[in-house]
């Protein structure tokens, strides 16, 4: 076996993060963060079948030659490629490697074309009237609006994000109309999918938020520590990252929840938690779609994460559901 | 002379480069609890596996500057790293004002991570271009207030006299407050941990999220290369660079500069990063006024 690991971006569905955890320790693997640096698409947990289209558009960022490979979930009807991965974590881990250097290369799923036709206005093709406007490409124009933050009026653009951004709830899709780095507005588009009982628990709620602080090594002692035991206090532990500032590094108010809680409190709670030896109290976030309006990337990032899985998936109710509620 | 110090510099980047991975491995396995040597043959096989690899481009991409980025970056390290002296009147490049062209390396690695994350033209690393330049311009006033506070004890902007004014006390006793700050500056310039607005995990990479193949590992490397000059760099100014008694001076000031590696790395692993605008704010507020005051000490006391 070749030394050092095998770099894989996983895709991950429903009921499986916390299993996810367990293989990205595997020293077989190296998880990135991006497809642009992987050998191997690795798409695990359930899946829902919409998710299909976004699952090609990653596929076909894969540097060549494109592997993919399934775990604990089955392939989806419209994506046809790849084997599935035995169910164990050490073998799983063994077979993808495997896969990244003896699979032939995969060919992309999608047309090489823009996914809408050209809809320009303007008498050169452009998008509206002169030079601006329009919707080129079905991607509308990114033009000066009024910005929330400093008065600047920057160009504000519109783009969906998600199911598969690693540093994201997974399955969570979200319109989101950026300026520079801050959100102008988010729509849900679809909610995050449930999670197995290990990603509920405090560490590995700890070391999602922790990854974002930049602390991926603390991140990951948290993950070894839970998949030793879940339910021992780690008091040792949750001084440790204490220690390193973490909450004093996040802005005091920021995401403020129905209880009047923000992201420092949250951790803090997790902290008391994680050294209690005892999960941590759920919390209500309300309408977390007008709570990620005005805050910067990170921000945001930290404000999803500040939640458990559950406690998100409670105050968005997925479109889908909502409309079929509705219909009844 | 100068021409002796050609490989004597690519030896030096590369020695340094590695020792920088061997202990970022080290600390990101000590911290995580996980099996020595787990992170230290991954990011070579990885960068070997890369070099030879797919290079995917995006939709629409400014080209010629996301190929030259790396490699601005890279030779602003070698630029940077030219102008430390080795040993008594040993610098590759000898100028009566080098810091100031050390000065210059720092504010044109904001240009060079802007241009590395605007030209894929895709959001994650557009974004992360953006925080860059927020973030930059506030570090790089305190780091020129350094910068000259350093230089005024030796009363030249040399920085071969800037080491000789060390024979008697390292600046780092005289000035412990220039050296904290200029390792923040140098967090900032190697995109590293507390610092890491362009390439941050919030972006899935930010200014490098799309980047693959060879490019991806030439911008790896030449962070690497840019974390070499800035702890050389800092262990000149600050560490008294190549003085020392018994071992020779390239040796001291290899020594030195593993020294500063090693504070690099730890503050990578073991500081949050704050978000850009609670980052912004205590640059503007807190850390730009302190950079004065260190000036103004430094100043009266050299009188």
């Amino acid at each position: 076996m070749a030394v050092g690991g095998t770099p894989v971006f996983v895709a991950a569905g429903g009921g499986i993060l916390g299993a996810v955890e367990a293989l990205r320790l595997e020293p077989a693997l190296t998880p990135v963060a991006t497809p642009r640096a992987a050998q191997v698409l690795l798409v695990v947990g359930e899946q829902r079948p919409s998710d299909r289209i976004a699952l090609a558009r990653i596929h076909a960022q894969l540097v060549e030659p494109r592997a993919t490979v399934w775990w604990r979930t089955d392939r989806l009807s419209g994506f046809d490629l790849g084997t599935r991965a035995p169910e164990s974590v050490s073998d799983a881990a063994a077979f993808i490697s495997a896969q990244a250097t003896q699979s032939d290369a995969e060919a992309i799923l999608l047309d090489d074309a823009p996914p809408n036709p050209w809809e320009g206005i303007g008498p050169h093709g452009q998008g509206g009237k002169g030079m601006m406007g329009g919707t080129p490409y079905g991607r509308p124009m990114a033009m000066t609006s009024d910005d929330l933050r400093d008065g600047l009026s920057l160009d504000a653009y519109t783009a969906t994000f998600g199911p598969y951004l690693t540093q994201w709830p997974p399955g969570l899709i979200m319109e989101t109309t950026l300026q520079g780095d801050v959100i102008q507005s988010a729509r849900i588009v679809e909610a995050p999918l449930a999670q197995d009982v290990l990603a509920a628990t405090p560490h590995l709620e700890l070391a999602r938020l922790l990854r974002l602080l930049e602390l991926p090594a603390l991140a990951e002692r948290l993950v070894r520590a839970a998949l030793a035991n879940p339910s021992r206090a780690a008091t040792g532990l949750a001084r440790a990252v204490r220690w390193t500032g973490v909450l004093s590094a996040i802005p005091a108010g920021l995401g403020r929840d129905e209880r009047g809680g923000d992201v420092r409190s949250r951790m803090a709670g997790r902290l008391h938690a994680l050294a209690a030896g005892r999960p941590a109290e759920p919390a209500a976030p309300g309408d977390v779609a007008a709570m990620l309006a005005g805050l910067e990337w990170h921000e945001a990032a930290l404000v999803l994460a500040s939640f458990s899985i559950d406690d998100l998936r409670r105050a968005i109710v997925s479109p889908a559901v909502r409309m079929a509620k509705d219909a009844a | 002379m100068s021409l002796a110090a050609f490989p004597f510099l690519a030896f030096f980047l590369t020695l340094g480069a590695v020792l920088a991975v061997v202990l970022d491995a080290v600390a990101r396995s000590a911290l995580a609890g996980a099996p020595a040597g787990r992170y230290l043959a991954g990011p070579l096989r990885q960068a070997a596996m890369r070099l030879s690899g797919q290079l995917v481009t995006t939709e629409a991409p400014d080209r010629a500057n996301w190929r030259l980025a790396p490699g601005w970056y890279g030779a602003l390290a070698a630029a940077g790293l030219a102008v430390v002296p080795f040993d008594e009147g040993l610098a590759l490049v000898q100028l009566p004002t080098s810091i100031v062209l050390w000065g210059a390396v720092e504010a044109l690695v904001v240009v060079v991570v802007f241009l590395h994350g605007w030209s894929p033209n895709a959001p994650f690393p557009l974004i992360g271009a953006y925080r860059y330049v927020a973030t930059g311009l506030p570090v790089m006033l305190p780091s020129m207030f350094v910068l000259i506070g350093a230089a005024l004890p030796a009363r030249s902007l040399d920085v071969l006299a800037i080491v000789e004014s060390q024979r008697e006390m390292w600046n780092v006793v005289r000035q412990p407050l220039g050296l904290l700050l200029l390792l923040i500056v140098g967090l900032s310039l190697t995109l590293r941990g507390p610092m890491d607005y362009a390439d941050s995990a919030d972006l899935a990479g930010g200014s490098s999220a799309e980047d693959s193949g060879p490019a991806r590992a030439m911008w790896q490397a030449a962070r690497l290369a840019m974390l070499v000059a800035f702890s050389a760099m800092a262990a000149t100014v600050f560490l008294g660079g190549y003085l020392g008694p018994l071992l020779p001076g390239p040796l001291w000031l290899a020594l030195k500069t593993a020294l500063v590696l090693v504070l690099m790395v730890a503050a990578t692993h073991l500081l949050p990063r704050m978000p850009v605008s609670r980052m912004v704010t205590f640059l503007w507020v807190v850390l730009l006024p302190v950079s004065f005051l260190h000036l103004l000490a430094a100043g009266l006391v050299a009188l």
